[in-house]
Order: structure tokens, then C-alpha cells, then sequence
């Protein structure tokens, strides 16, 4: 008997762009489509924050995406989200246009990724409900789940994995796709079935009665256990769930206990065959993705390896001469690896039960590489920083991801430059892969008056990418962005990312070259000479001595001469009101600070006084 | 030993010979250097922080001016050292800010008008010590890097020659910010072409904001025998809004200059402009 692992991915749109974007995590997400006429459409949307209010017509609490359901009117969308979580919400709300190949684009890398547990991994075939894309992918587990310890390690093992990764998921695993699907969309209401028998039977609640992710229908009893779910969970369309509504029908068990022979003649075809997939009796084929696309290479030991007597080098030329494998076909299409997957296969334990998952080194590149060596250097880089099993059972490369190499036609003599620039892009991949893809970046300003805000760190082939093709920017930029270039039309458009930017950013000699990761208080013991006291505005003068409160017996630094104030001042709805006036200080040793002063400044001084919201913060150096 | 050796090689001629020199952009500072500016495929080494160990005194500012100088295409000759057109910044502190420097590309761009392109400027942030070792290593061994900036803090001397051959190889120029501790007497071999000491110039009354008074001085280089030459410095003026050595035509109008009362500041005379910016 087979057994099928159904991976839910709710409101995927919505989760692609959360994992491309992780900044729009604060934010409420929008993924709508232009309907005719201009009208735009919720395909999906989530945000993390719980809603301050209840709505009378909510279904169920906590159930946000019941609140606004695919299909609404984004402007009605808008009106329920205010209602909820505050009118706050729909300003720093985002509005992402749909885009459904993106979407099943990514949803088939993850599906190549999740052949780690299952060599057979499938997308969902047709979308059940509109207008949502596929969500679902399943995965043949059939005889595979003893590697991971049991069907209840492999299900865990699979949600735990893609959280990790930022992605949340359900799975279910039952004897036929159609019975998973149904489980997985239904686990919060199998859980509770559970737990009501459970109480019912007197047995004690397990894990605290926490929610779980996850759930398993033992093999041959689907139709007992998910009788009572709804009829949509047959992934039936509305006009026929409406149909059988009128007679009475609404769960799955309703129709199961229908005779079969009068089925088909009063309904549709499509009930008993959803049925016929739901039992078993109908085999449901899987949508496989083309896998043979993207090249894979193995090799297997006759022996454990022991990684104890075998070099680094001799392991490396094993995954060498396999990544070469891999390399060539895509070579001849004119293609390049941008994405690689090494797994070191381990082998299997003495105990049975102890699982042995393979290690994994993914390997990602900045621009499409053909260049086995220069791959093979990566994943020597990552394996010397690696704790690796004591032995081994077999190498697996397989490609991930590829794109179209850039050719260019050589000229005669002058092809520095462009050995120059794929140069670069390999120090780039070198260095990423040792220090970390985020710890490799370009700069680029922000028109943002906030120093913290005032520039974003891109990876250096996406602002490349813009430099050399400019795009509109007018579809990444949210709600708040638009609202305030219509209220200060006055400066240039607020727009990420932005070339040219010089026009956009506070005088340079205004902005020190070295900025703290978090201001430093500081503790001022100026001398307040007469004349101050007679000044107008002498709380807003700077300090005339000064040192890093934080430490004990810092060097003291004697003011001499100071610019400003320049006051940045944060919009009311950025969240918390960001409010400094900035002044360069120059020391007497010629040393040059950027400081602020918080607003509440009454009287210049030490002590308690300046605690009560006149403190001086150091915030950077010109070093 | 090293003295020998450049004995050996002729002096500098034979050591600088082949490689070429670019200006720094600051004529100051090419008077100052061995080469009348910076070979390409070298160290140079700024030596500053005695202010404040928060503070390297302008040192920073001027050698990141500096590797935008080298990064400019109209620099030098149309070799492949003077195409490549990265700088890539090590900061190991996360500290560096890149709107400060950003403006000086940007300028940099527009002069060179729309046949040139902005150089780039990569940041890497190492999390720790050997890992920032290694990658002023990688950066200094690319062909099209242009000049690399960094502030290590532990350096030996097998990382120095490592990063002299790489440099070499690939005609980077390392620009390398240390402390003044690491200054030692003239003669002392060193792995770099130049050790520039920076202090800031302090207590002009009429300081503008735009403008840096630096005081430059030789503290070390590869020069021996006949050519060792005795502690020169000279004073630069850094230009802060473009990046560049500041004349006399550009300075600022001075400001009424602010009385000082036992040397501290009379804040009631403070030069004070308001600038106004509100976050969108």
C-alpha cells in the first residue's frame, strides 16, 4: 500500500515573498490581481500581528485569512484590516502584484529540495480554489519513512526542516494524495476530534495541548478518520458543494454512506471520482516536475568512506570530478550553475532506530557559473569550516538552480575588462561562501532622513542588475512610500533601490564615516559659563565636555567647536517617533564626533536632570 | 637584512620598476610618498588613533579617498590594473557608513561623465579574526579589485607578506589603517611601500565643516642605504563634500570666531544652522 505525504504551504504568495523580502515581515502583505476594470483582488494575504479587535461577522478567531477571504476587493480588504488591527495596519500595509509563475517557479525548487526525504516529490495538479495558485506539494513516502525513524519522525522532520528555512508548513500522511490533502487542511480539526476522545475515553491530554502541524491517518482507515471533515475537503468546486448542501450533505462521511451506483447519475462525475481518489480506488496520478532538467550526479562507496583517513583533497576531488558531471550539459546549453546541493551521505547506523539524515552543503552563486573549478573551491571552502560524520556512504551533487551563463564574443586584444569583472564575481562567491551571503553586499542609499535607515545593504548582482537596467520602481514601493510622495512632493521620489542618489542624501560632511551600531550615552560635565544662561534657546546647545558613560574612566573629550543642531525628525507612522538634533563636535585633539540630543532637554548639566530625556548619545566618529 | 637585499636590487628603482604609479588625487600626499604616489600592486599602511581609541583621526576618511581616486578609469594607462574598478571595504567592526562615501563615487561618476561607470564599492564583514585575514587576502588577490580598505586588528607578519605578493600579483593596492603603536623606527624592514602617521590638526578657529586638517608625516617604508630618508610631513586639507584635496579658492567663508573661555566652549556663540529633514 502507498503512503503520500502532503506538504501544505498556506497562502504561498504571500510566503515566497516574505522569504525574498524578509523586511516585509512586519508588515501586513497584500497579493492582489487586477481584475477587470481596474478592480484589484486579494489572492492572499497574512501578517504576524494579532488583530486588536474582534469583528462581529468573524469566523473563528485567530483564522485571519477567514477575515479577508481570496477574492475581496482590495479596498474592502483595506476597510476589514482597519477594523481589526488599527488604521496604522493599512498604511504600512505592501501591495504586491500577483505573479503565478514566480510563485510555481519557486514552489518547483522547493519541490527539488524536498526529494531529501523522498526520491518522488509532485505539485499539486489544479488549484482548488481560486484564484490561489498550487499549495501543495506531495511527496511518495512509500517505504522511505523507516530512514527517518517512522511516518511520525518523518512528518516532524519535514516541518521542523522548512521552518528553518523561514517557511511554514502543514503535512499529513495518508494512503492516497487526495485522503493527505484533506487531513492536512484539517489538522486543527482532527486534533481536536482527538483530544475530545481522548477526554471522552479518559486519557490524558498529551504535550500541553499544544497545536500541531501535522497529523497521520493510519494506513486503511481514512473514510473512519476523516468522515467527519467538511465536503470541500474532497476539493470539490462551489457549485457542486452547493448542490450537496441542499440535500443535506456536508461532510465526507455524508457522501460515503451515499450508494456508489446512484453517485454518478445525481450528481456529477466529479463527486464520485473525488471519492473514487479519496479511497483508493481511483489511482490519482502525481505531477511530478521535470527532473531531469537539472543534472545530478552520485557516486557510491562499496565501503564506508572514513573520513579519518581520507583527505580533505581526495574528498574534494571526488565531488570535483562530480561536479564536472554536472557542469558539462549545462555548459552545452549555455547555461550556468547558480544553485548547488552537496549531500554527503551517511551511512546507516548499527541501532535501527537512530536516523542518520545526510549532510547537506548548499552552495549558491552570485551569477551563473561554468566553472567547475571554481565551484568545487566553494564547496572546499564550506567543508573545511564543517563538522563532517566520521564516515560517509556516498557523494550526491545535484544542481538546483540554474541560469543562462553570459557569453560575450572575445575581441582581438581587449578582454581585460571583462576577465576583470568575472573575476570579481568570483571573489564574490568566495567570500560569501566563507563569511556568509549576507555578510557580502553593496551599499546603496535610501532617501531616508534616519542614519539607521539611510542605506540598504543589496547583494552585489541585484544592484548590479539595477545599475544596468533600471526598472520602475512604483510596484515594490508600499503604501506608506506612496502616501509620503504625495504629501512632500517637493524632493525627488522615494524609490529602493536608487542609482543616483547624491541629490537624496544629507551633505557628506555631515555624516561620519564610522556610525555605532547603537548610540552610546553619553555623559556630559560642560561648565556652564553666565552668558548661557541668558541664551534663548541654551538647552540646545551642545555639551562642553563630554565622555563615553558606559565606561568607567574614558578619555575625557573637550569640546572646541561644534555645527549644527540638524534635526531628524521620523513620520508618526514609522512606529516610535524618532526625534535628534545632530551637531559635529571637534575635540581639542582635533578629533571630530557625530552626537545628538533626545528631545525633553531642559538645563544643560549632569546628573539626574539630563536623565529625564535631555541625554547626549554618541552615534558616530570621523575616523 | 631587507637593507641588503634592496642594496642588492639596486635601490628602489629596480623595486618600483614595472609597476605603475597612479596619483593618490592628493598632491600633498604624492610629494610625500616615495613613488610620487601609489604603485599599483602595493601597501600602503596609515598609521592614526592617537586621539581616541574610538577615532582613527581622518585616516579612514583619507584613505577611502584615496582607493576612490584608484578606482577611477581615467586613472593611469588602459592596462587591466587600471580597468578594474572595485573597492572593496573589510570592515570586521561593522562600523563603516557608507553614505559618507557614497557622494565621492557619485561625483566621481559625473566627472568622468556617461562613458564611465561608477566605481563599485563592496563591504564584506567578517566575524572574525582569521576570517578577516583571509578575506583582505581574496580581496588583494582579484585582478579586479582596485584598491582594498581595511582596519585589521591583529596583524602578523605572515599576513603582511601574504598580502605584499598578493597585491603584486594582482595589481591591488592594499590601504591598511593601524594604529600608531605599530609605528616603528625608520630603516625597519616592512612589507608595505609607505607608512603614512595622520594626526588631525586641531584648534583653528575658523575650522569649516566641509574641510579636514590633516598633518601627514612618512613613518616607514621600503627606502634603505643611501635612500633612507628622514621623517617628512606635510599638512592636507580634505575636502569632505567631494572627496578631494581642498583649496584655497573653495574654502568656505570664515565664520566670526567663537571666543573661548578656559578652553572650554562658550556654547552662547556657537556657529549654529538648523537643517530640518523629516523621514517620509
Amino acid at each position: 500500500m502507498s503512503r503520500i505525504m502532503t506538504i501544505w504551504l498556506p497562502r504561498w504568495p504571500v510566503q515566497r515573498r516574505l522569504i525574498e523580502r524578509p523586511e516585509l515581515r512586519r508588515r501586513p502583505v497584500f497579493v492582489c490581481r487586477r481584475e477587470r476594470r481596474g478592480v484589484m483582488t486579494v489572492v492572499a494575504w497574512a501578517w504576524a500581528a494579532p488583530p486588536r479587535k474582534t469583528l462581529p461577522s468573524a469566523p473563528a478567531a485567530g483564522a485571519n485569512p477567514g477575515r479577508i477571504p481570496a477574492g475581496m476587493s482590495l479596498a474592502e480588504a483595506m476597510a476589514v484590516l482597519a477594523l481589526s488591527h488599527g488604521s496604522r495596519a493599512c498604511h504600512i500595509a505592501e501591495v504586491e502584484h500577483d505573479d503565478p509563475v514566480a510563485d510555481l517557479a519557486m514552489l518547483e525548487q522547493l519541490a527539488r529540495y524536498c526529494r531529501r526525504f523522498a526520491p518522488i516529490v509532485a505539485i499539486e495538479k489544479s488549484p482548488h480554489h481560486e484564484p490561489a495558485g498550487p499549495e501543495c506539494l506531495y511527496v511518495d513516502v512509500t517505504g522511505t519513512a523507516g530512514f527517518f525513524g517512522g511516518e511520525g519522525p518523518l512528518v516532524r522532520t519535514v516541518v521542523w526542516t522548512l521552518a528553518a528555512r523561514g517557511i511554514h508548513a502543514r503535512a499529513a500522511i495518508a494512503d492516497t494524495p487526495a485522503a493527505a490533502w484533506a487531513a492536512v487542511h484539517h489538522t486543527d480539526t482532527l486534533q481536536n476530534d482527538a483530544r475530545q476522545n481522548d477526554a471522552h475515553q479518559g486519557h490524558a491530554m498529551g504535550r500541553g495541548g499544544r497545536r500541531r502541524r501535522w497529523t497521520i491517518v493510519p494506513p486503511g482507515t481514512q473514510l473512519q478518520t476523516l468522515a467527519r471533515l467538511p465536503a470541500t475537503a474532497l476539493r470539490l468546486d462551489a457549485a457542486m458543494l452547493a448542490q450537496l448542501r441542499d440535500v443535506g450533505i456536508e461532510t465526507i462521511g455524508g457522501i460515503a454512506r451515499l450508494p456508489r451506483k446512484s453517485l454518478a447519475s445525481r450528481f456529477a462525475p466529479q463527486v464520485s471520482q473525488r471519492l473514487a481518489e479519496f479511497t483508493g480506488e481511483r489511482p490519482e496520478p502525481l505531477l511530478v516536475p521535470c527532473s531531469g532538467e537539472l543534472p545530478t550526479a552520485s557516486q557510491a562507496f562499496d565501503f564506508p568512506l572514513l573520513l579519518r583517513d581520507t583527505s580533505l583533497d581526495d574528498l574534494v576531488a571526488v565531488i570535483g570530478r562530480l561536479l564536472q558531471e554536472c557542469v558539462a550539459p549545462l555548459a552545452a546549453q549555455g547555461k550556468g550553475v547558480m544553485s548547488l546541493q552537496v549531500r554527503l551521505e551517511r551511512t546507516q547506523s548499527v541501532d535501527i532506530r537512530e536516523t542518520c539524515p545526510p549532510v547537506i552543503i548548499d552552495i549558491g552563486v552570485f551569477q551563473p557559473s561554468g566553472s567547475a573549478q571554481h565551484l568545487v573551491e566553494l564547496v572546499r571552502l564550506r567543508i573545511a569550516r564543517m563538522r563532517m560524520p566520521r564516515e560517509i556512504g556516498g557523494i550526491t551533487v545535484e544542481v538546483v538552480s540554474a541560469g543562462t551563463a553570459e557569453c560575450r564574443q572575445r575581441t582581438l586584444f581587449g578582454e581585460a575588462a571583462e576577465t576583470s569583472a568575472s573575476q570579481v564575481g568570483m571573489l564574490l562567491d568566495r567570500l560569501s561562501g566563507r563569511l556568509g551571503r549576507g555578510a557580502v553586499f553593496e551599499p546603496r542609499p535610501l532617501a531616508d532622513a534616519q542614519p539607521e535607515h539611510a542605506w540598504a545593504a543589496v547583494p552585489p548582482t541585484a544592484s548590479r542588475s539595477f545599475r544596468s537596467k533600471p526598472r520602475p520602481t512604483s510596484g515594490h514601493r508600499s503604501m506608506s512610500e506612496a502616501r509620503s510622495k504625495r504629501s512632500h512632493h517637493d524632493g525627488p521620489p522615494a524609490a529602493y533601490p536608487i542609482a543616483r542618489s547624491t541629490a537624496l542624501m544629507a551633505a557628506p560632511q555631515r555624516r561620519p564615516i564610522w556610525l555605532l551600531p547603537q548610540p552610546v550615552r553619553l555623559e556630559t560635565l560642560a561648565v556652564v559659563d553666565s552668558a548661557l544662561n541668558n541664551h534663548a534657546d541654551a538647552s540646545s546647545n551642545p555639551p562642553a565636555r563630554f565622555r563615553l558613560a558606559a565606561q568607567q574612566g574614558s578619555h575625557l573629550h573637550e569640546v572646541v567647536k561644534a555645527h549644527g543642531p540638524e534635526r531628524i525628525e521620523t513620520a508618526w507612522w514609522r512606529g516610535p517617533t524618532v526625534r535628534r538634533d545632530y551637531y559635529v563636535v571637534e575635540t581639542a585633539t582635533g578629533a571630530r564626533y557625530w552626537i545628538f540630543r533626545r528631545p525633553g532637554f531642559r538645563r544643560l548639566g549632569s546628573g539626574p536632570a539630563n536623565r529625564s530625556g535631555g541625554e547626549w548619545f554618541l552615534h558616530g566618529t570621523f575616523a | 637584512m631587507v637593507t641588503r637585499v634592496f642594496d642588492d636590487l639596486g635601490g628602489l628603482g629596480l623595486y618600483f620598476e614595472g609597476r605603475e604609479t597612479v596619483t593618490t588625487g592628493f598632491p600633498s600626499l604624492d610629494r610625500l610618498l616615495p613613488a610620487g604616489g601609489v604603485r599599483r600592486g602595493s601597501l600602503i599602511e596609515w598609521l592614526a588613533g592617537d586621539a581616541s581609541p574610538d577615532d582613527a583621526g581622518g585616516a579612514i576618511s583619507l584613505a577611502c579617498a584615496v582607493a576612490c581616486r584608484l578606482a577611477d578609469p581615467r586613472q593611469g594607462d588602459q592596462s587591466r590594473a587600471s580597468q578594474a574598478a572595485t573597492i572593496v571595504v573589510i570592515d570586521r567592526g561593522q562600523r563603516f557608513y557608507p553614505p559618507a562615501v557614497i557622494p565621492w563615487l557619485d561625483a566621481l561618476a559625473d566627472a568622468t561623465g556617461k562613458g564611465g561607470g561608477r566605481p563599485h564599492l563592496v563591504v564584506a564583514r567578517p566575524a572574525r579574526d582569521d576570517d578577516e585575514l583571509w578575506t583582505i587576502d581574496q580581496a588583494l588577490r582579484c585582478p579586479g579589485v582596485a584598491a582594498v580598505l581595511a582596519w585589521p586588528r591583529r596583524v602578523h607578519a605572515t599576513a603582511m607578506r601574504r598580502w605584499q605578493l598578493a597585491s603584486r600579483a594582482s595589481g591591488a593596492v592594499g590601504l591598511l589603517v593601524r594604529g600608531l603603536s605599530e609605528r616603528r623606527p625608520v630603516g625597519e624592514p616592512t612589507w608595505s611601500d609607505a607608512k603614512v602617521a595622520i594626526s588631525p590638526v586641531a584648534g583653528e578657529p575658523d575650522a569649516d565643516l566641509a574641510v579636514r586638517r590633516l598633518r601627514l608625516s612618512l613613518a616607514g617604508g621600503p627606502w634603505s642605504g643611501s635612500e633612507m630618508l628622514e621623517e617628512r610631513s606635510t599638512e592636507l586639507r580634505l575636502d569632505l563634500t567631494s572627496g578631494r584635496e581642498a583649496t584655497g579658492r573653495h574654502r568656505m567663508p570664515a565664520r566670526p570666531a567663537a571666543p573661548v573661555a578656559g578652553g572650554g566652549l562658550q556654547a552662547g556663540r556657537l556657529p549654529v544652522e538648523e537643517v530640518v529633514c523629516r523621514a517620509s
